[in-house]
């Protein structure tokens, strides 16, 4: 407690010249294609692999030395992409995606030990997008608990209300949800309001 | 005959003197055994990812997927409660916690939290035993 509140206090006065930004939120909300996203936007190359099956990012992926210009300055980050959260994690529902039961209890077994390595890391994260698909209810339990542990920490956060290039895409819903927050509605596939992000980033954390 | 589920109702007496460890432990000792439990009061955004991390160690293939929890917040408007609730040093709330081979879902609705609980399949041979029953608690206004 008292070595967290240190950091923060000594962190103040050594103004940290790389960030290190945590990209955290459910399963398969987006977070690695908005890591790729920023990514190949100022760096040229990808964080990691984007897949339809849940948990395909079941290791954290870090790419360094991102530095994203806006009008107001620049601000070198390191990406950091992790397994999305969850409280369950049952290897027969990978069975729908083709994998066999070797693949899928293997794929379980990473994909818990991820969420474990996630949680780990919020002691080694400077701020995070919370990223949250803008076509779900944002009222679960895993979207409140990692908000609320943000807080407990005092944790800079942003929240990203992703896919709003979906049809029955709701940014509003997550405004409503969690109104003491930023929520900046983006695509992450398309690159819609992207540019407002990285303003956003720049504004809060640089 | 269908399957029994069990709900555990847990004091927020007996819960003021465990360790955030002791809390966790207790919930996932019953939630193995297909327990639902309820807590007289709120776990901290601490204790739930202490609690997801715990559940994360002991999901297996075979019996133990994980599970559903949802926490309802109340929060003391009156001075008398806020001190009162300061001086017992409860946690205003209640969560709710299930596995999920028994619980289904839990949704927050504007007025409850629903809860969509089976005697699956895996508890019971039996098909007609196979049924889905919703519970309703009701939020603390």
């Amino acid at each position: 407690m008292f070595g967290r509140w240190f950091k923060k206090i000594f962190n103040i006065f050594k103004k940290k010249k790389v960030i290190q930004l945590g990209f955290y939120g459910p399963v398969n909300a987006g977070k690695t294609t908005l890591a790729n996203k920023i990514s190949m936007d100022w760096l040229g190359k990808e964080v990691g692999v984007v897949s339809e099956i849940p948990h395909e990012t079941r290791h954290i992926q870090k790419i360094e030395n991102v530095v994203v210009k806006t009008d107001n300055g620049e601000l070198n980050m390191n990406l950091v992409d992790m397994p999305g959260i969850a409280t369950q994690v049952d290897y027969r529902t990978f069975g729908a995606y083709g994998l066999s039961e070797e693949e899928a209890k293997e794929r379980a077994k990473e994909a818990t030990k991820g969420v474990i390595e996630a949680i780990k890391w919020l002691d080694d994260v400077d701020a995070v997008l919370v990223v949250m698909d803008s076509a779900d209810d944002p009222y679960t339990q895993v979207n409140i608990t990692i908000i609320g542990n943000l807080e407990a920490r005092g944790i800079p956060t942003i929240i990203v209300a992703n896919k709003i290039d979906l049809p029955n895409s709701s940014p509003s819903s997550i405004e409503n949800a969690f109104p003491q927050h930023v929520v900046i509605p983006v695509s992450a596939a398309t690159g819609e309001n992207i540019e407002k992000l990285y303003a956003t980033i720049q504004e809060r954390l640089g | 005959m269908g399957q029994e589920i069990q709900l555990d109702f847990i004091s927020s007496d007996s819960l003021s003197t465990k360790s955030s460890l002791e809390k966790i432990d207790l919930i996932l000792n019953r939630i193995k055994n297909n327990v639902i439990v309820v807590l007289e009061e709120g776990l901290t955004p601490l204790e739930e990812t202490e609690l997801i991390e715990a559940t994360m160690r002991e999901i297996d293939a075979k019996d133990f997927h994980g599970i559903e929890f949802y926490r309802i917040d109340h929060k003391a408007t009156r001075l008398r409660e806020k001190i009162a609730n300061y001086i017992a040093g409860k946690k205003m709330g209640m969560t709710i916690v299930g596995p999920t081979r028994v619980v289904e879902a839990i949704k927050r609705e504007p007025d409850c939290i629903s809860m969509l609980a089976r005697g699956g399949e895996e508890l019971s041979t039996s098909a007609q035993g196979a049924g889905k029953s919703t519970k309703k608690a009701r939020k603390p206004s």
